[in-house]
């Protein structure tokens, strides 16, 4: 359940450390974003020296949350934080690696692991 | 489809039951009820909460060491469906079942029993003290016949006496 304002940590090797949601891509008032929807957000925290700086307006889609993710087969998974992948206007990654555990429900996005 | 044990408690975990929570390190966590997993968010460690198996089994009120326990370990390589294993393995599982519970039954009997020759020991030691409170001194001095027999020590099997019925 993102939602903007909601800070989420980065698992790839983009440059980024922290973003900030600003809006849930969808509908036109869609409230939160779940594991694998696209959110816009502002990046608080980068490392230094790569192509990403802060307070830069980038796309996201999140790959862990800490809100349960519940299956059809009656499995629910819930993470130990929130955590997003930096994206371009197509949907390919930014970054080359990807950290941490990520949910199955993300294998149709083509993130390179 | 697979049967997971509660991190906590130690109990099967069915699908469509109870929650997985997977740490950043990878390491997943299955829980059976919102029981363990609170107890779990808590950070309680489950060998020093009473009851759950891991507590048990460490502190020896269960069963730990069994040669049944050696069929249920966990096999991460899919069998070839073959009718006649599913028919034998199905008939093996109940009967496996039965011969654990039944050693596991008879191990806290074992644990329990010098408990009981215990309980008896004193029940019959409070009886000689305080034979003052049901019978009448006189009676027993006149009839010698209502006085305890005596106790031989058997500490394997305590007897059973009957403490002879008072008319009043």
């Amino acid at each position: 359940m993102i939602q903007p304002q909601t800070h989420l940590n980065v698992a790839d090797n983009s440059g980024a450390r922290e973003l900030m949601c600003i809006r849930v891509i969808g509908a036109s008032n869609r409230r939160y974003a779940h594991i694998g929807d696209v959110i816009v957000a502002v990046i608080k925290e980068a490392v230094p020296n790569t192509p990403l700086e802060r307070s830069e307006v980038i796309r996201a889609v999140i790959v862990r949350t800490r809100k349960e993710l519940k299956r059809d087969n009656g499995m629910i998974i819930r993470s130990d934080d929130n955590a997003a992948v930096v994206i371009d206007q197509e949907g390919n990654p930014k970054g080359t690696q990807i950290f941490g555990a990520i949910a199955r429900e993300l294998r149709q996005l083509n993130l390179l692991k | 489809m697979r049967l997971e044990k509660c991190w906590f408690c130690s109990s099967t975990v069915y699908p469509g039951h109870g929650i997985q929570f997977v740490r950043n390190d990878a390491k997943i966590f299955h829980f059976c009820r919102s029981k363990c997993h609170k107890n779990f968010k808590m950070k309680r460690n489950p060998r020093k909460v009473k009851w759950t198996k891991a507590y048990r089994r460490l502190h020896g009120k269960d069963m730990t060491q069994d040669s049944t326990f050696e069929f249920e370990r966990k096999r991460n390589r899919p069998e070839r469906y073959d009718r006649n294993l599913a028919e034998n393995t199905l008939k093996a599982i109940k009967k496996i079942d039965k011969i654990r519970s039944d050693r596991a039954s008879d191990h806290i009997k074992n644990r329990l029993k010098t408990g009981k020759v215990q309980r008896q020991k004193e029940a019959r030691k409070q009886l000689e003290l305080g034979i003052h409170l049901v019978k009448a001194p006189l009676a027993l001095a006149q009839d010698s016949s209502l006085c305890l027999p005596k106790i031989k020590d058997n500490v394997s099997q305590a007897q059973t006496e009957e403490n002879q019925p008072m008319e009043e």
